[in-house]
């Protein structure tokens, strides 16, 4: 019951879909109508064609002009099918261009914390595969449904103005098929439904062997695993034969209808013509009765087609059950995001204030109970402590990426009330593991600022001692990054993501680990940098690194969800803080 | 095309199959065109017969109701037999792509990472539907088409060269043509899908970075732009399909109109009479029928070839490491020695970089550092995933690269960070790591990682099944499960890779002190972020590719 609102509202939301595009929408429905409707002129000139040659015996010059007239319809309908198709091509991608872009900024203007707690690899094959697997719906599914329901009863009312037993046989036997097939379909569908989840655990069963491919690997099971493979692929289609045997019957019932439709008329019109059955008060001629048989099997090709392109109606219901299922619901169609101006202007150091602050960490642990802090303009503080504790929970809380309790104030006003363009001109962060973006390093560097000229990045870069490896490269700032930084040591990469701390302005600066991957000359040379940089500026540093505690103006510790001022490092040795 | 013919092997064992399928659906055709042409045939002459005179009505009226019978047969015959030869070579096709990969274990370095499985499923499936949608409607169409112009050959001479020649183009020539001028716009939609994953990763992986920056717009663009690119391309792609559509259908009408004018010629001259003129033009119209899905058979036979392409690169890399050629013994015991090991994944940035420490034997040793410092490369070297390239690792004197792989695979064994537990039975998961192993030596395992209570409490105890990424399980007791599976292995070494990511810090810190207990007796590698228990012999520290 369930499953079936949930079929019902993606069907209303796919439709939704196809709705907001009306012009193209009319153009990949009614095209192929307009072709449907010249298919009937094409089956009457071609029967009475025949008529005339055979029952009138009229010589071939005479018939040429029909048959001209015969080749331009069949050229026009045959233009108006391909131009069905290419707008149902338009239209589809039009519909997926909309709903990436949704999806996308829907996406984007989560949380970040949210983001982080799921598989990107998962949420952007949801962009693309799964957005992609709802192109069958629109592209034949629709136009499919719309013929099948109108071009079989057309057919056949135009067909009782030759002959009403065969109209009567057309208009019975057609709109039966769908009821006969569901009867057989019944039957079948249990079973079927039981096979496709059997199908599918196979299949994941096969991904999931898939991904363990190492750790089968190293446990020698390389030769085992694959017999299973193949054993488990082999039981399941011995068991799928036998649904398959209930299943098919519904194809068979779709062409035991077609059948009868065409051996029915030219039977009837046969037996008519030969005076064996007359319900007839005029005489049916061989062009009527030819045409009759011409339209016997278009009246069931509309059905057909529709049987083909079912499974790309489940396809697509299936796909928006997963886009719903990775996104927690579906996005509506969205304005683009508009820029965020980022305001001008020298800025103050500012100040930083936190009480009772309550924060949980990404598996939900409270890490923070009460934690009180009272920063002056201009204030540098190192938090030491051991990985886990909730030194990266409380820096991301401080930025505004992640939820708590309590109070937050920053130039002595709270959190919540500054306006994130404001929040993020005053308060700039570097993350644990920044990420670099497909690009050059200067693209880096310059996602920073994006108006910064070529020596701003040049300055940044060497206060951070970017250029130091930077230059060292063939292609120097212009080098192109791979994904995820392909290619850059750790390090190297953390040095990026200051350069482009360095090009802002801000009166807060938050510092995660900023040296984590760096040998202790580096981290020194780095040091000096972010010491000249953070002149006029308040400065928060998350480390285990006792050099870089060393040079702050005080420091403290995490201890029972409390920040509690610990002594400073006299020497600035590196061993592992407090571990 | 011609990776497609590199799976023609697995085709070969599948021939019954196949020509049965192929038979059926060519009954199936000819059926229809026999029951339209004689209808045709039938209806013309009962018009053409004078009232009295003798009129066989019987022998074509059963003919009808024959080719009818055996069209609804022989239609679900060769759907059957379609689907059972496409899951046999589904079966074939998924053995043979995990014998192709075991060698090459880890794919991920060269392969980038998270889409390879998705991109390998799909791959898979484009290849084991090619016979039923591609292979199998076009040699049933080419056979069609020659079988109906050897009919016109026969009774309508005039109209088979042209028929043969329009419909050989229609069948063979179209799909042939757009298979090729598919090509660079498939090319175009794989770059541009890859553009655009890209841009979406780049988002979500860097989502944070993004808002602190304020450039939330600049990555939603970005994503944009790359997806109007694809739809451009996939247009492109959709808009040739169209036309060759439209070009199939054009040349059958091109037979068509042919055959009636070379019809009406030989009627007027009297070399065939009305009722054999309607019968093969109604069977020329039925013989279409097996042309109206060519192009998408023709995009799916592109598709698979590209799938098979990309199938046939992964099959034909070189292993990571090769096996020596005559395997030493490793004598007996768990001590390891790095030698001045040095490797990197590109040369110019070592990840280890003169890399030298000794473990002894039964030793428990941590190795910590931050990510990014070559810990997991230690590991990878131990396992043989990837060899040095400079120093040697060896194991109780003798270099790893000297021994069989199956030798070192019993001797050391690896807990990986992302080791999963598999769908199937608890039973399954634990015989991964001895598969002789019995119920009581399974239990007592479970009980030594404290899992056996709630093994016990399970409704199928060891065959409970255990799913998806473990998604019955807690993360806690997942990682149990594979440290279970690791111990019951009669290995020497146990080498552990961030055993415990995933972990909250209470379960870590749990976990992780029990370890130099369990593994007593045995070398013990662990490779850590977490806080190490003072239980633990030794600590490591690794920077930058050195100890520190």
């Amino acid at each position: 019951m369930d499953d079936k609102a949930r079929i019902v509202a993606a069907g209303r939301w796919l439709n939704h879909l196809a709705a907001t595009d009306r012009p193209l929408l009319a153009a990949v429905l009614g095209l192929p109508l307009a072709a449907g409707a010249l298919l009937v002129m094409q089956a009457m000139l071609l029967a009475g064609l025949l008529h005339r040659a055979i029952v009138d015996a009229a010589a071939l010059p005479a018939l040429l002009p029909q048959v001209a007239l015969l080749a331009t319809i069949l050229v026009i309908r045959i233009a108006l099918s391909g131009l069905g198709e290419t707008a149902a091509v338009q239209f589809g991608e039009a519909i997926k261009g909309r709903v990436r872009a949704a999806l996308v900024a829907d996406l984007l203007r989560r949380p970040p914390t949210w983001t982080a707690a799921r598989s990107s690899g998962a949420l952007s094959s949801t962009v693309l595969e799964q957005v992609e697997a709802l192109d069958g719906y629109f592209t034949r599914y629709l136009p499919a449904m719309v013929q099948a329901a109108i071009l079989p009863i057309a057919f056949a009312v135009i067909a009782f103005s030759v002959d009403w037993i065969v109209a009567l046989l057309f208009l019975i036997s057609a709109p039966l098929i769908p009821v006969f097939m569901a009867l057989a379909g019944w039957g079948a569908e249990a079973a079927s439904r039981s096979q496709a989840a059997a199908l599918n655990r196979l299949s994941g069963r096969f991904a999931d062997r898939l991904r363990g491919l190492v750790t089968l690997k190293l446990f020698g099971e390389d030769a085992a695993e694959t017999a299973r493979v193949r054993q488990a692929s082999e039981e399941l289609r011995v068991r799928t034969m036998r649904v398959m045997r209930i299943a098919f019957l519904s194809s068979a019932v779709l062409e035991f209808f077609a059948a009868l439709g065409v051996a029915g008329v030219a039977l009837y019109v046969g037996l008519t013509f030969l005076g064996l059955v007359s319900v007839h008060s005029t005489e049916l001629t061989l062009a009527a009765g030819m045409f009759l048989l011409l339209m016997a099997p278009e009246v069931y090709q509309p059905l057909r087609l529709l049987a083909a392109h079912y499974h790309d109606r489940s396809a697509a219901i299936a796909a928006v059950a997963e886009i719903e299922r990775e996104l927690d619901g579906l996005p509506e169609a969205m304005p683009p995001v508009a820029a965020i101006a980022t305001p001008a202007g020298a800025e103050a150091p500012a100040t930083l204030e936190l009480r009772a602050v309550a924060v949980n960490d990404p598996t939900g642990r409270q890490v923070m109970t009460a934690a009180e802090l009272m920063l002056d303009p201009g204030a540098r503080i190192a938090i030491l402590g051991p990985s886990g504790i909730g030194k990266s929970t409380l820096l991301e809380a401080i930025a505004g990426l992640r939820d708590f309790d309590g109070d937050i104030r920053i130039d002595g006003r709270a959190l919540g009330d500054i306006a994130e363009p404001e929040l993020r001109h005053r308060v700039a962060m570097l993350g644990q593991r920044p990420r670099l973006f497909a690009g050059s390093i200067a693209d880096n560097i310059r996602l920073g600022r994006r108006d910064a000229d070529h020596a701003a990045i040049r300055r940044a870069a060497q206060l951070a001692r970017v250029a130091d490896f930077a230059d060292a490269l063939p292609e120097g700032f212009a080098t192109q990054l791979g994904e995820d930084g392909l290619g850059l040591s750790g390090g190297e990469i953390q040095r990026i993501a200051l350069a482009r701390l360095y090009l802002r302005d801000p009166g807060l600066l938050l510092l995660d680990e900023p040296t984590a991957h760096l040998d202790a000359a580096t981290e020194a040379l780095v040091l000096d940098g972010l010491t000249e940089f953070a002149v006029g500026r308040t400065l928060v540093v998350a480390t285990h690194s006792r050099a870089v505690a060393a040079r702050m103006d005080k420091v403290f510790r995490i201890a029972g969800g409390k920040l509690l001022p610990a002594p400073k490092p006299a020497v600035a040795d590196r061993s592992v803080g407090a571990a | 095309m011609k990776a497609i013919l590199a799976f023609a092997p697995l085709l070969g064992r599948l021939k019954g199959p196949i020509l049965l399928t192929v038979l059926l659906s060519l009954v199936t055709l000819f059926a229809g065109i026999g029951l339209l042409g004689l209808s045709g045939w039938f209806l013309t002459a009962a018009a053409l017969s004078t009232l009295g005179s003798a009129f066989n009505i019987f022998a074509p009226s059963a003919g009808v109701r024959g080719l009818s019978f055996i069209r609804i047969l022989s239609r679900y015959g060769e759907k059957l037999s379609g689907h059972d030869m496409t899951l046999r070579l589904l079966s074939d096709l998924r053995a043979w792509l995990f014998a192709k990969l075991f060698p090459l274990v880890p794919l991920a370095r060269r392969y980038g990472r998270g889409d390879l499985v998705s991109r390998l499923l799909a791959d898979v499936e484009a290849l084991d539907t090619v016979f039923l949608v591609a292979l199998g409607p076009i040699s049933t169409a080419v056979l069609a088409g020659a079988a109906m112009t050897v009919v016109l050959a026969i009774f309508l001479p005039g109209a088979a060269l042209l028929y043969g020649l329009l419909v050989f183009a229609a069948v063979l020539l179209v799909p042939i043509g757009l298979v090729l001028a598919s090509r660079a716009a498939g090319a175009e939609v794989v770059a541009a899908g890859a553009a655009l994953r890209q841009a979406v990763l780049d988002g979500i992986d860097g989502h944070q970075d993004l808002v602190l920056f304020g450039a939330i717009d600049q990555a939603t663009n970005a994503a944009a732009t790359a997806s109007q690119q694809l739809s451009h391309a996939r247009r492109r792609l959709g808009l040739r399909a169209a036309l060759a559509a439209a070009l199939v259908q054009l040349l059958a009408g091109g037979a068509l109109i042919g055959t009636l004018l070379a019809g009406l010629a030989a009627r007027e001259a009297g070399a065939i009479d009305g009722p054999l003129l309607a019968g093969l033009l109604l069977a020329v119209i039925a013989s279409f029928e097996a042309s109206a899905m060519l192009v998408r058979s023709a995009t799916r036979l592109a598709g698979a070839a590209a799938a098979a392409d990309r199938l046939q690169a992964i099959a034909n890399t070189a292993p990571a490491v090769t096996e020596p050629a005559a395997p030493l013994p490793i004598p007996e015991g768990g001590e390891l020695r790095f030698e001045a090991v040095r490797f990197g994944y590109d040369p110019q940035h070592p990840v280890l970089d003169g890399l030298s420490f000794a473990v002894r034997t039964g030793e428990c040793l941590a190795i910590v550092g931050p990510s990014g410092a070559g810990k997991s490369t230690i590991a990878q070297l131990l396992l043989r995933l990837v060899d040095p390239d400079a120093g040697t690792v060896r194991l109780n004197g003798s270099d790893l690269r000297d021994a069989a792989g199956a030798e070192l695979r019993q001797r050391i064994v690896l807990m990986t960070q992302d080791a999963p537990v598999f769908l199937d039975s608890i039973r399954a998961n634990l015989s991964i790591g001895r598969a002789d192993a019995g119920d009581d030596e399974l239990w007592r395992v479970l009980d030594a990682v404290r899992l056996a209570q709630f093994v016990r409490g399970l409704p199928g105890q060891l065959d409970t099944l255990v799913g998806e990424a473990g998604r019955t399980l807690s993360a806690g007791q997942a990682r149990r499960i594979c440290l279970a599976r690791t111990l019951l292995s009669r290995a020497d070494v146990i080498v552990f890779d961030e055993p415990t990511s995933g972990l909250d810090a209470e379960t870590e810190a749990a976990f992780l002190a029990e370890l130099p207990e369990l593994t007593r007796g045995r070398t013990a590698i662990v490779i850590t972020h977490a806080v190490v228990p003072e239980t633990f012999d030794r600590v490591l520290e690794l920077r930058a590719g050195r100890l520190e």
